[in-house]
């Protein structure tokens, strides 16, 4: 018993900041990341014996699907990039597109406009970029296969280039007026 | 898919990973996680406690009357490995040597850099034969330091990471059995310690020097 409990926190504790990572991004904001947190670390400890391999991607999938379910019951429309709608969607200017000047952009920026994609291609950018995971652990966490992680990320990342460019007209124009 | 297209996933990637927020978790939640887990008894008996200290007592002791005898020549440095080697040997006889168990340096290093006033380098020399089994935090002259744990056969290396101003002069000693490799690199110091042979200890110095 003792030592099963420090086998939990030399092995999956430690991936706590990850955890909480995910979950702040995914449910976006303090308090109900805590929670799921907490939540998913309990079910961790209690599926524990189950642990085979790398104990970063096993918890980070009990930690996305508790934010599935918080998403679920809270903000089902953040939902809708699992929607075969969204999952073709090709973002209009793609064929000209106009540069964007990525120095330019601040932290406030990019923060504002991962916060506004739907949760399923913010999920793949924080678990790629900045969990740094491979496309197979992500098609594990996300339950998807690695194809549509792959194009998943191809499009969340247009997406986003849309949504920055938008900000930084907005934000250049409200400069000059 | 155009090779634009193709620069610009790879910068926005790259922006995203330099300027989005990572959100560590509150030292609250940890605090919190840990007290919600069902309770053990978590320390060894005490009999085992009080032996390990003694034993590391008897350690620093051997090798305070070895330095007075003026086997070790003195200076800095000698401190330096002394300190080393009776942590590192403290840290076998308790069989704490890893506080966080993972051979991936993004794990390894946020877990150090959120517990520190500095963030140390972490390198995953497995391609070279060092595999990183983890890390662990240490109380050196008298201040908190990053133990990065490499293993390479049967072997186990301490490598003590900490911030230094000034440069020193590397130097390889051995102690009550112990190699001891110190160097800087960038803006650390670094202080190897291990039953390892002196040769490929240094091998592990000079890759920790290059960063990589």
């Amino acid at each position: 018993m003792a030592d099963r409990r420090l086998r939990f926190e030399q092995t999956v504790l430690p991936h706590i900041d990850a955890a909480y990572n995910l979950a702040r991004w995914l449910t976006r904001n303090d308090q109900d990341a805590r929670d799921v947190v907490q939540d998913s670390m309990l079910r961790a400890y209690r599926f524990f014996d189950g642990l085979r391999g790398e104990a970063r991607p096993w918890l980070l999938a009990l930690v996305r699907n508790a934010c599935m379910t918080w998403l679920k019951a809270n903000r089902p429309a953040e939902l809708a990039g699992a929607d075969p709608a969204w999952a073709e969607f090709e973002p209009a200017d793609e064929e000209t597109p106009e540069t964007l000047a990525l120095r330019a952009l601040d932290r406030r920026m990019i923060n504002e406009a991962l916060a506004a994609l739907p949760a399923h291609f913010r999920e793949a950018l924080i678990l790629r970029e900045l969990e740094d995971l491979s496309y197979k652990d992500i098609a594990r966490i996300t339950g998807a296969p690695v194809g549509t992680v792959m194009s998943r990320l191809s499009r969340a990342r247009r997406l986003l280039a849309d949504s920055l460019r938008a900000i930084a007209r907005a934000s250049s124009a409200g400069v000059s007026g | 898919m155009t090779r634009d297209d193709d620069r610009q996933q790879d910068a926005l990637s790259a922006a995203i990973r330099e300027k989005a927020d990572y959100h560590s978790a509150p030292e609250s939640l940890l605090e919190a996680v840990r007290a919600s887990l069902p309770v053990s008894a978590e320390r060894p008996p005490r009999i085992r406690f009080w032996l390990a200290q003694a034993a590391a007592l008897a350690g620093v002791a051997v090798l305070t009357w070895a330095a007075t005898l003026g086997y070790l020549r003195p200076g800095s440095d000698e401190g330096l490995a002394m300190e080393l080697v009776a942590s590192h040997v403290r840290a076998t006889l308790d069989k704490r040597q890893i506080d966080v168990a993972s051979s991936d340096q993004h794990t390894v290093k946020p877990w150090l850099s959120a517990r520190l006033a500095y963030s140390p380098p972490v390198a995953d020399l497995s391609a070279h034969g060092f595999e990183l089994q983890g890390a662990r935090l240490e109380h050196v002259g008298g201040r908190p330091v990053a133990v990065l744990v490499y293993g390479r056969r049967k072997h186990v290396i301490d490598a003590y990471v900490w911030p230094a101003r000034t440069g020193a002069a590397a130097a390889t000693l051995t102690r009550d059995g112990f190699n001891v490799e110190s160097f800087a690199a960038g803006e650390m110091r670094f202080g190897l310690v291990s039953d390892l042979n002196r040769n490929e200890l240094r091998d592990l110095a000079r890759l920790l020097a290059l960063g990589q």
